[in-house]
C-alpha cells in the first residue's frame, strides 16, 4: 500500500507539472490558436495525449542528467525543490516576467545542494548552463533555415491559397503534436526528475511482458498533470502568445513550432544518441531544456532572417533577463523553504548518507586513475556530507569535476544483501541470461559499497562490465549503469 | 480517394464556391460586351435581353459572394486567409457592379454614338471582354497554382493599357468635334469613362491578387 504521505509530498510536482502544462503548452500551440488557426480543444487534446506519450516513452534520457546535477534523496527535499520551482514559475508568471521551468529547477536543485551540503557536480551543472544559451542559438538557426527553405518550397509547388492555408493548417497540428510529445520527453525531467532518485512507487508488473518502472510511473502522473494544465490553465497564455505573435504569418508560426520542437527532441531523443554515436557522430546532451527559449530563439531566428528590423529588442533584453532571475529565486526560495520544512514541520528533507575513505575504496580511487598518493593519511575518515568529502579530498590531491563526482560514488556507504527472496521478486526482463546468472552466482554475498557489487559482477561475467571511453562505449554503459542502479535499490539493506 | 480531400472539405467547397463565381464574372463579361455592341449596331431588343440576363446574373453572383462570406466566416480557413479573402472579395464584388453601371447608363441615357465611335468603342470592349478573363484566370490560379499568377496579371495590365489608349483617343475626338454640343460631349465622356470603369476596376482586383499571392506565397 502506498504512503499517503508520499502523495502528499508528490502534489507540489503535481503543481510543477500542471504550471509547465499552463504555460508551456503556449509555446507549442499559441501561435496557432491565440490566431485561431486551430481550435483550443483540439490543440489542448493534441497536446494532453502527446504530451503524456512523450513523458512516458522517452523521458527518461533526460532525467538522468538532471539526477547528476543533485540527486535529491528525500521525499521532503524533492516535495520541497518542485514547490520552490512551482511557486518561482507561478510568481513570474504573475509578474508578467518570462518565466522557464527549467531553470525554476535546476535553481531549486542547486537550493537543496547548498542546504544538504551535497556536491555539485560543476560539469553537469555548466552541460546544463551552456544549453541555455545553445538551446535559443540552434533554436534560431534551424527557424532560420527552415524558413528559407519553406519559402523556397512553397514557391516551387504548385498550390492554390486554400490549399496551403489547409496543408498550412495540417502541418501546424502536426508539429503542435511534436513539439507536444517533444515537450513531455524533455521537461519531464524538470516536473518529475526531483522524485525519480527517491523512487516513490513500487515496480509494477502487468502481465508477464510487461512492467512499468517507477520512473516511468512518475513520469506518467507527471504527464497527466501537465496535461491538466494544458486543459484547465493555458487557454488564456495561448491567446497571449498567439497575439504577442501576431505579425509572424502561418509559415512562420509553423516554422517556429518547428524548430522549438526539433530543439526539444534533440536535447530529449535517446535513439538520436544511439544513432549519432553509432555513426560515430559527436552525440547531443540529453538535458532538460527550456521550451520557452526554444521558441523565442525561433522567432529570432526567423526576425534576424528578415533583417531583424521587427525584433522588439527591449523585450528580448526583458525575457533574458527574466532567465537569469529565474534560478536564483528559485534556488533561494528553495533553500528557505527547506529551511522551514526541517525545522519548523519537522520532515526529512535529506537521508542520512555516510561516505568512508576505507582502504578497499582508496584501492578503487587508484584503480579508477585518481590521485590518491596524498590520501592515505585520510584513510578511515568518515563523511557525513558529499560537499564536505569532496572538499576535503580536494584538499591532498587535484579533482576535476568528474572525478569529485567518482569520489561522491565509490565512498557512499549502502549496504547490499543478495538475497534469494530479492532475485526471485525482481524485475528480470532488462537482464540477459548471463547477466542474470552472474547475479544469481552472488546469492547469499554482502557488500557496504554498491559498486563493490558492480565489481563483483564484471569480474564474473563480462556482459556486466562497463567499458568506458569513446562515442561507441557511452550508450553500453548507461543501460549498465542503469541496471546496477536498479540492483543497487533492489538490494539495499537495511538493519531492522 | 485521397484522404487529404476528408480532412480539407470546407476548404475545397469554399474553392469549388469561387470557381462558380468566377465563371459567372466571365459570363458576365461576355454578355455585357454583346449586349454593348447589340446597343452600338441598334439591336435594342437584343440589348435589352442581354442586359435583363446580365442583372440576372448579377444577382446570382450576389448571393453566390454572399455564400461564400458566410462559409469564410465560419472558420473554415485560418483567420488570416479568411480576412485576406474577404478583403478580396469585396473588392472583386465591384466589377460586376460596374457592367451593371455602364449598361444602365446606356438603357437610361440611350447616347447617340457616333458612327466613326463604334469600331473603337468594339474594340475597347473586345479589350475588357479579355482584361476580365484574364482577372478570372488570375483568380483561378490564385487557387490552383501560385506561380501562375503574374502572367495573368500582367496580361489584364496590358489589356487595361489598351483599353485606355482607345478611350483616350475616343475623349480626344469628342472634344475636339465642334459639332458636338458640350452637353453630349460630357454624355459621351461619361460613357467612355464608365466602359474604361470596367478595365480599371479589374487591375485593381488583379493587382490584389497579386498582393496576395505574393504574401501567401512568401
Amino acid at each position: 500500500m502506498l504512503d499517503p504521505t508520499v502523495l502528499i509530498f508528490l502534489t507540489s510536482g503535481l503543481f510543477l507539472g500542471w504550471s509547465l502544462g499552463a504555460n508551456d503548452a503556449a509555446n507549442v500551440f499559441g501561435t496557432a490558436v491565440g490566431s485561431r488557426m486551430v481550435r483550443f480543444t483540439t490543440a489542448a487534446l493534441i497536446c494532453g495525449v502527446f504530451v503524456v506519450l512523450g513523458a512516458f516513452v522517452s523521458g527518461t534520457g533526460a532525467a538522468q542528467t538532471l539526477g547528476k546535477l543533485g540527486a535529491v534523496n528525500a521525499l521532503g527535499g524533492s516535495f520541497m525543490a518542485a514547490l520552490a520551482a512551482g511557486l518561482t514559475v507561478y510568481w513570474m508568471t504573475k509578474l508578467g516576467l518570462p518565466v522557464s521551468t527549467s531553470q525554476a529547477i535546476i535553481g531549486s536543485i542547486i537550493g537543496w545542494n547548498l542546504f544538504s551540503d551535497s556536491y555539485t557536480d560543476i560539469s553537469s551543472l555548466l552541460k546544463i548552463l551552456s544549453t541555455w544559451i545553445i538551446c535559443p542559438l540552434l533554436s534560431a538557426v534551424i527557424a532560420a533555415l527552415l524558413f528559407t527553405l519553406s519559402k523556397v518550397f512553397v514557391r516551387k509547388i504548385g498550390v492554390g491559397l486554400i490549399h496551403l492555408d489547409g496543408y498550412t493548417r495540417l502541418a501546424l497540428i502536426l508539429a503542435g503534436a511534436f513539439g507536444a510529445y517533444s515537450l513531455g520527453a524533455n521537461n519531464i525531467a524538470n516536473v518529475m526528475g526531483v522524485f525519480v532518485p527517491v523512487a516513490p512507487f513500487p515496480d509494477l508488473q502487468l502481465g508477464q511482458d510487461f512492467s512499468i518502472s517507477s520512473a516511468q510511473q512518475l513520469f506518467l502522473v507527471g504527464g497527466l498533470a501537465i496535461a491538466v494544465g494544458v486543459f484547465t490553465y493555458s487557454k488564456r497564455v495561448m491567446m497571449t502568445v498567439g497575439s504577442e505573435l501576431m505579425t509572424l504569418t502561418p509559415l512562420a508560426a509553423w516554422v517556429a513550432v518547428m524548430s522549438h520542437s526539433i530543439v526539444l527532441f534533440l536535447f530529449a531523443s535517446e535513439r538520436l544518441e544511439q544513432l549519432l554515436a553509432s555513426l560515430s557522430l559527436p552525440t547531443i546532451p540529453l538535458v532538460p531544456v527550456s521550451s520557452s527559449q526554444a521558441v523565442v530563439g525561433a522567432v529570432l531566428g526567423i526576425g534576424m532572417l528578415q533583417g531583424g528590423r521587427e525584433i522588439q529588442w527591449p523585450r528580448v533584453y526583458g525575457i533574458v533577463k527574466g532567465w537569469a532571475i529565474t534560478p536564483v529565486i528559485s534556488c533561494l526560495l528553495c533553500f528557505v523553504g527547506l529551511y522551514f520544512l526541517q525545522n519548523v514541520f519537522q520532515q526529512t528533507v535529506q537521508r542520512e548518507s555516510n561516505y568512508l575513505l576505507s582502504a578497499s575504496v582508496l584501492e578503487k580511487f587508484e584503480k579508477e586513475g585518481l590521485e590518491t598518493s596524498g590520501l592515505n593519511q585520510l584513510s578511515g575518515s568518515t563523511f557525513s556530507s558529499s560537499a564536505e568529502l569532496v572538499r576535503v579530498v580536494g584538499s591532498q590531491v587535484n579533482l576535476s569535476s568528474q572525478q569529485g563526482l567518482k569520489v561522491v560514488e565509490y565512498s557512499l556507504q549502502k549496504s547490499l544483501l543478495i538475497s534469494r527472496e530479492n532475485i526471485a521478486s525482481m524485475d528480470k526482463k532488462g537482464l540477459s541470461p548471463q547477466q542474470l546468472e552472474a547475479l544469481q552466482k552472488l546469492e547469499g554475498k554482502t557488500y557496504n559499497f554498491p559498486w563493490q557489487l558492480g565489481d563483483a559482477l564484471a569480474e564474473i561475467d563480462s556482459a556486466w562490465k562497463v567499458r568506458g571511453g569513446g562515442l561507441e562505449n557511452k550508450l553500453h554503459d548507461r543501460k549498465i549503469k542503469q541496471k546496477l542502479a536498479y540492483l543497487y535499490r533492489i538490494f539495499q539493506w537495511r538493519e531492522k | 480517394m485521397n484522404p487529404l480531400n476528408l480532412f480539407f472539405k470546407k476548404q475545397y467547397a469554399v474553392e469549388e464556391k469561387i470557381q462558380r463565381l468566377l465563371r459567372y464574372l466571365e459570363d458576365m463579361s461576355l454578355l455585357y460586351q454583346g449586349a454593348y455592341e447589340a446597343y452600338l449596331d441598334g439591336n435594342n431588343e437584343e440589348f435589352a435581353q442581354r442586359n435583363e440576363d446580365l442583372n440576372k446574373i448579377e444577382k446570382e453572383l450576389d448571393d453566390l459572394g454572399l455564400q461564400i462570406q458566410m462559409t469564410l466566416m465560419r472558420e473554415s480557413l485560418m483567420p488570416d486567409s479568411r480576412d485576406d479573402l474577404l478583403w478580396f472579395l469585396t473588392k472583386l464584388d465591384k466589377v460586376p457592379s460596374s457592367f451593371k453601371h455602364s449598361l444602365g447608363a446606356m438603357a437610361l441615357e440611350k447616347p447617340e454614338i457616333p458612327q466613326d465611335f463604334r469600331e473603337p468603342l468594339k474594340k475597347m470592349l473586345a479589350h475588357t471582354n479579355d482584361a476580365v478573363k484574364a482577372l478570372a484566370h488570375a483568380t483561378d490560379s490564385l487557387f490552383t497554382d501560385l506561380r501562375a499568377v503574374r502572367q495573368h496579371v500582367e496580361e489584364v495590365g496590358r489589356q487595361e493599357s489598351e483599353v485606355d489608349l482607345v478611350e483616350y483617343k475616343l475623349l480626344k475626338a469628342v472634344f475636339e468635334n465642334e459639332s458636338f454640343e458640350l452637353a453630349r460631349q460630357y454624355q459621351l465622356k461619361g460613357i467612355l469613362k464608365q466602359l474604361g470603369a470596367v478595365t480599371n476596376l479589374a487591375e485593381d482586383v488583379a493587382d490584389a491578387v497579386l498582393i496576395l499571392a505574393t504574401k501567401h506565397a512568401t
